[in-house]
């Protein structure tokens, strides 16, 4: 009776089934904080984005300079003067502006397109499968990175104009509403206009088509439109995102003018230009093949 | 284990991956063999995924591979061609790759070291080596320790040392229980590595089964058979289900069946034979004669496709 006698149960020594798992199993769980993180780390460890940024931050700064220095010139004259009548400081301050929507949205069409040109986004969806998360966190991570740059380069641009704007009494006051209202206006503007270069760059997935899109549809197309004085033609280049954005990152008259758009109606068109590409991009993204 | 029921891809007018269905177990190493433009590449993309079937199924472990909670513990896949950002460095691609399953630091550094590649992590993957390419590939295979691994060409651009190595590692990943899967060109890698084949062509499957049973079918196909009756010897060879040709008026080139079979068959009938040989043919003619049919356009393989301008592979 050999049988009954309790044997201890060495678990080394129980059988494992053929094909069962004896090793140690390496933790590993999918959620969205991880593709955040990876975003997020995807972004940095890449040389182009420190210097992509970089360049923002010194531009938007330069230009700030150079367009405060060439205001503050001409107020000395009578006609300058006339010409800047209710300018606000902050306006100076943001002037850079046009070249933050620049890089922003050249980062952000790379974003995607640096995936699709070498094979990255194999790599990327096969980790994420679902993909749509993928979209959702580059896009916080871009709009993110937009908010710190361009509040970055809103300090240096103070910094850098304060000496000239003094003199003129220009120096934004940060008490004063209307220069909180026009900070965050370019901090939207430019957000918008990453959203509309990611959104734009996942649609079309190469990088030379995304980026000749965005820059003719953000700077290009505004600039060759305002010579064609045809009315129609000037009414619909109202409704282009650059001089959209002029109803509300702008106060005075001085910078092409906010048209006929209230704030509310620009600010209604930017984010327009921003959420149609990006939901067209989140629809088709699952459609195709990788 | 994946299971592909008439799995099917098209581009357009071609038909890459047609119809096609079978099942890889766990515990074994799968080769999936096949000339270039066989379909191999689509049939990993699909099962990843990465690429819609035209129509049919294929699973991974029950699921559609995009269904699983975890996906990169259930496949780790090395995919053909570099999937990697040049400007990032090995770790970084790898740390991205773990950030997205929060797999730990420490695992990343693991795999590093498993691949041989310590010594270059911190190097951008640009200036890599087609060998090392490959190394950072499987790393990131291994990554999260998965069930299942699918290797598309794994031994491409290493050297002699390196595909040792490769087939070291694949052949103790199925022993501990793992499901793999991998492609290559070449029948005499696969003959060395798998053991069960996989062999497309065109498509579509040719054949299936054990690497020896599959090499054996193909070495022993043809016999040489050179008789006076030439002709009434090839009816009777068809009516046993024979494949036969005749390079010459005298000769005929049997497949099908045994020469001992054939022989047998010639007695039976009175037949005289002046010659019965089968064919020792290399392994690789073996494979080509196998493949044959399914290879389009041998000739005009340096002729490049067009690829649509902004269409991606
Ligand atoms: N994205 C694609 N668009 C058009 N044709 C493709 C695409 N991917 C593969 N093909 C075609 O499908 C066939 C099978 O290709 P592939 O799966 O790469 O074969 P293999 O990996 O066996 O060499 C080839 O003729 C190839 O040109
Ligand atoms: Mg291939």
């Amino acid at each position: 009776m050999t049988t009954t006698a309790p044997q201890p149960v060495s678990p080394t020594t129980s059988p494992t089934a053929a094909g069962s798992r004896i090793r140690p199993v390496i933790p590993a769980k999918l959620d969205f904080a991880g593709v955040l993180g990876a975003e997020w780390r995807k972004l940095f460890s890449l040389r182009s984005t420190w210097w992509t940024l970089g360049l923002t931050v010194v531009l938007m700064t330069l230009m700030a300079l150079g367009q405060a220095a060439g205001v503050t010139d001409s107020l000395d004259t009578p006609e300058g003067a006339a010409t800047f009548v209710g300018l606000h400081g902050a306006e100076l301050v943001t002037g850079g502006y046009q070249f933050g929507m620049l890089t922003i949205a050249v980062l952000g069409a790379l974003l995607i397109t640096g995936e699709y040109s070498t094979g990255m986004i194999r790599s990327t969806f096969a980790a994420v499968p679902t993909r749509l998360p993928v979209l959702a966190a580059k896009g916080i991570v871009l709009a993110a990175v937009t908010v710190v740059i361009t509040a970055i380069a809103f300090v240096t641009s103070y910094a850098a104009t304060a000496p000239i704007l003094t003199d003129h009494d220009l120096v934004p006051s940060l008490t004063d509403p209307t220069t909180w209202q026009i900070a965050g206006g370019v901090t939207a503007f430019l957000v918008a206009a990453a959203m509309f270069a990611l959104g734009i760059g996942t649609l079309l997935r190469s990088t030379a088509g995304s980026v000749t899109v965005v820059i003719t549809t953000l700077l290009l197309l505004p600039g060759i439109l305002q010579f064609i004085t045809v009315d129609w033609v000037q009414d619909a280049m109202e409704y282009l995102p650059l001089p959209a954005a002029t109803a509300f990152v702008t106060v005075s008259d001085a910078f092409g003018g906010a048209g006929d758009l209230t704030a509310w109606q620009g600010a209604a068109i930017v984010a327009a230009w921003a959420i149609v590409p990006i939901i067209a991009a989140a629809i088709m993204l699952g459609r195709r093949d990788a | 284990m994946i299971e592909a029921t008439n799995l099917t891809k098209r581009y357009g007018d071609k038909t890459a991956v047609d119809s096609i269905s079978f099942t890889i177990r766990p515990g074994t190493v799968t080769g999936f063999l096949g000339p270039n433009g066989a379909g191999k590449s689509t049939t990993m993309r699909m099962i990843l995924g990465l690429d819609q079937p035209t129509s049919g199924t294929v699973t991974v472990n029950g699921k559609p591979y995009a269904e699983h909670a975890t996906p990169l513990r259930e496949v780790g896949a090395l995919l053909e061609a570099k999937a990697v950002h040049p400007g990032r460095s090995a770790k970084a691609h790898l740390g991205t790759m773990a950030a997205t399953h929060h797999i730990r630091a420490k695992r990343v550094d693991e795999v590093i070291e498993l691949t041989g590649l310590a010594a270059v992590a911190n190097k951008r993957v640009g200036g890599f080596s087609l060998g090392m390419g490959q190394r950072l590939g499987i790393a990131s295979a291994l990554l999260a320790d998965p069930d299942t691994l699918i290797l598309d060409e794994p031994v491409n651009g290493l050297d002699p040392d390196g595909v040792q190595w490769v087939r070291t590692l694949v052949r103790d990943l199925a022993a501990e229980g793992r499901t793999v899967f991998l492609s290559s060109h070449l029948m005499s890698e696969m003959a060395q590595t798998a053991d069960q084949l996989l062999v497309i062509g065109k498509g579509r499957i040719i054949t299936t089964g054990p690497v020896q049973e599959v090499i054996d079918s193909v070495l022993a196909s043809t016999v040489r058979v050179r008789s006076p009756h030439a002709t009434d010897l090839a009816s009777l060879l068809e009516a046993a289900g024979a494949t036969v040709t005749s390079p010459e008026p005298g000769t005929l080139d049997v497949r099908g069946l045994t020469g001992e079979t054939i022989g047998d068959t010639a007695y039976t009938h009175h037949l005289a034979l002046h010659e019965l040989a089968t064919q020792q043919a290399s392994l690789e003619a073996a494979y080509m004669a196998l493949t044959q049919d399914a290879v389009e356009y041998r000739s005009e393989t340096t002729t490049p496709e067009p690829i649509p301008a902004g269409a991606p592979r």
